[in-house]
Parts: C-alpha cells; sequence; structure tokens
C-alpha cells in the first residue's frame, strides 16, 4: 500500500470585537447550544486526553467526536476530528485566539489532511461559516435569520441521517 | 463617512494583481517564491508588499508548517462583505419559510421522527 500524500492545511482568521475570554468561553462552553458550530452542543472532559463529542441539541446525534490534546485557557484548544457523518481517519483542529488592539484574532487551523479524507473540502468551507457566526453570536449576541432558518431545516431531516451519528454507534466505536 | 471593519479588505481587492494571487492562493498555500515565480514581471520585494496588503485586510494568513512559511487564502472577510449586503434581500425568503415552517407544525399532529427535532 501507497503511502496517502498529505494535504496542505486550512486556515481561516476572523477578528472579534470582545474581550478574548468571552470568545474563549463560548468555543469551549459544554452542556449548552453553540449556535456558531452549527447549533450543537459540546460536551465531555476538556482536559488533554479527554473524549469530546459535539452533539445535536436533543443529544439523540453526535457529529463530531475527538480528543483532546491541548487546551491553555484563554489561547489554545487543541484536538482531534472525526465527522461522523463520514468517518475518515481523525484530523486536528487548533484554535488560536489573542489579543490584538483590544479585540481578539481568532485562528482556526484544520491540519492531518491526506488525499485519502473525502470530508476535506466540505469541512473547509464550513469554518469560514462558523467563524463568522462566532463572531455575530459574540459582538451582537444573535446569529442570522437565515442561519437560524438553516438549523430549523437540519432539525426537521435529522431522521434522515445515516446510522454513524447516532449515539449508540458512537459510544460503539468508543468515539 | 465612518472608518469600517471592511475598509483595509477593500484596500486589498482593488487591485488587479492582488486579485490574482488571490486566485492562485485559492487552489492551496504558497510559499513567497511560489507565489513570486507565477508573476515574472514583479520582483519579490513588490510580491511581498502586496502580501502585506492582503494580511492587512486578513485576505491571506501566512502560517509557518516545518520549515516553510505558507499564505493561505482566508475567504472569511470576502463572506462578511457578502453577508452584510445579501443578507437583508435573503430575510423576505427566510421569514416566509420560517412562516410556512411554524403552520405546518401547528397543523400536523407530529410524526414519529419529527419529535427528533429540537
Amino acid at each position: 500500500m501507497t503511502e496517502p500524500t498529505p494535504q496542505p492545511d486550512r486556515v481561516v482568521q476572523i477578528d472579534i470585537n470582545a474581550p478574548i475570554t468571552q470568545v474563549w468561553d463560548e468555543i469551549t462552553k459544554t452542556g449548552r447550544i453553540q449556535r456558531a458550530v452549527y447549533n450543537t452542543v459540546l460536551d465531555g472532559e476538556l482536559r488533554p486526553g479527554g473524549r469530546l463529542r459535539y452533539y445535536s441539541p436533543n443529544r439523540k446525534r453526535v457529529f463530531v467526536v475527538g480528543e483532546v490534546k491541548e487546551i491553555e485557557p484563554p489561547h489554545r484548544f487543541v484536538h482531534t476530528y472525526v465527522m461522523t457523518l463520514n468517518p475518515d481517519p481523525p484530523t486536528l483542529v487548533t484554535w488560536e485566539l489573542e489579543e490584538r488592539d483590544g479585540a481578539c484574532r481568532v485562528t482556526l487551523i484544520h491540519s492531518g489532511w491526506t488525499d485519502a479524507h473525502k470530508t476535506a473540502d466540505k469541512t473547509a468551507a464550513g469554518w469560514e461559516e462558523i467563524l463568522g457566526l462566532l463572531k455575530a453570536q459574540v459582538e451582537t449576541g444573535q446569529i442570522p435569520l437565515k442561519t437560524r432558518v438553516m438549523y430549523g431545516v437540519m432539525g426537521l431531516f435529522s431522521f434522515a441521517l445515516p446510522k454513524t451519528t447516532t449515539v449508540d454507534y458512537a459510544d460503539r466505536q468508543g468515539w | 463617512m465612518e472608518p469600517d471593519d471592511l475598509d483595509p479588505v477593500w484596500r486589498a481587492l482593488a487591485n488587479p494583481l492582488r486579485r490574482r494571487m488571490l486566485d492562485y492562493l485559492k487552489e492551496g498555500p504558497m510559499t513567497t517564491s511560489e507565489l513570486t515565480e507565477r508573476f515574472p514581471d514583479h520582483t519579490r520585494f513588490a510580491v511581498m508588499q502586496h502580501l502585506k496588503v492582503l494580511e492587512e485586510g486578513n485576505l491571506v494568513v501566512p502560517r509557518r508548517s516545518g520549515r516553510k512559511r505558507f499564505n493561505h487564502l482566508n475567504a472569511v472577510p470576502i463572506q462578511q462583505i457578502s453577508d452584510r449586503w445579501i443578507s437583508r434581500y435573503q430575510r423576505d425568503w427566510a421569514e416566509a419559510l420560517v412562516d410556512l415552517k411554524e403552520k405546518l407544525e401547528s397543523e400536523q399532529p407530529p410524526k414519529d421522527h419529527a419529535r427528533e427535532t429540537s
């Protein structure tokens, strides 16, 4: 077998006009809906080696699973990433937050891609949207109407999601 | 006129050479040397100056990977521009869809699968 060929990292960045701690609290918030991250609920043990999951709001589905690699409040949050919709080999997500002229610069690096990953392009597009929503959520306390509509529609069709997104399946995989 | 978060983005986009640089970076991150090779009529210094303006507009994010420093296209500011002017036109259909969803849900008893929605 030939080794998979490495692919470039995906890097997206946004400046948010808010204190760094507020942005940090939003992205590491557990047990409550993160509206910027596709209306999911992050849960797990946020310490190195801890498992994490991004659930649907009703906790019946799991969309992303991973293991925490680094967590340094309020600057750095690194975890492995597997999308249950299309379970490719794990990639690595790095959130970097830095203070910059009273604002917070957020850099998201999604790395570890190879040509064996099918989800590469789709996921990269998603981060741009997520960072835009994070800015809206933190600065104004709300997200655009079109996104809320999208979440409503996604919720209506959750019955059509593949079995790999069920909590049962994730448990059996040891995710 | 008030200064605006997006001013540096407009400034960065206002130059055809810089827009061409973004077109190349859309295909994947490149080192400054790789990018300079695409513009034989321009010096490395000129390319670096243009990259600096793109960085100020947050359209390019430099990032070290191993021993190389790559320039990554960051499309977020372009999306912000789109959201700012397009979202008002999306309100109408978005509101219509919300109304439709509420109307349908109030008329129909929920089926089994519909209960899964939050």
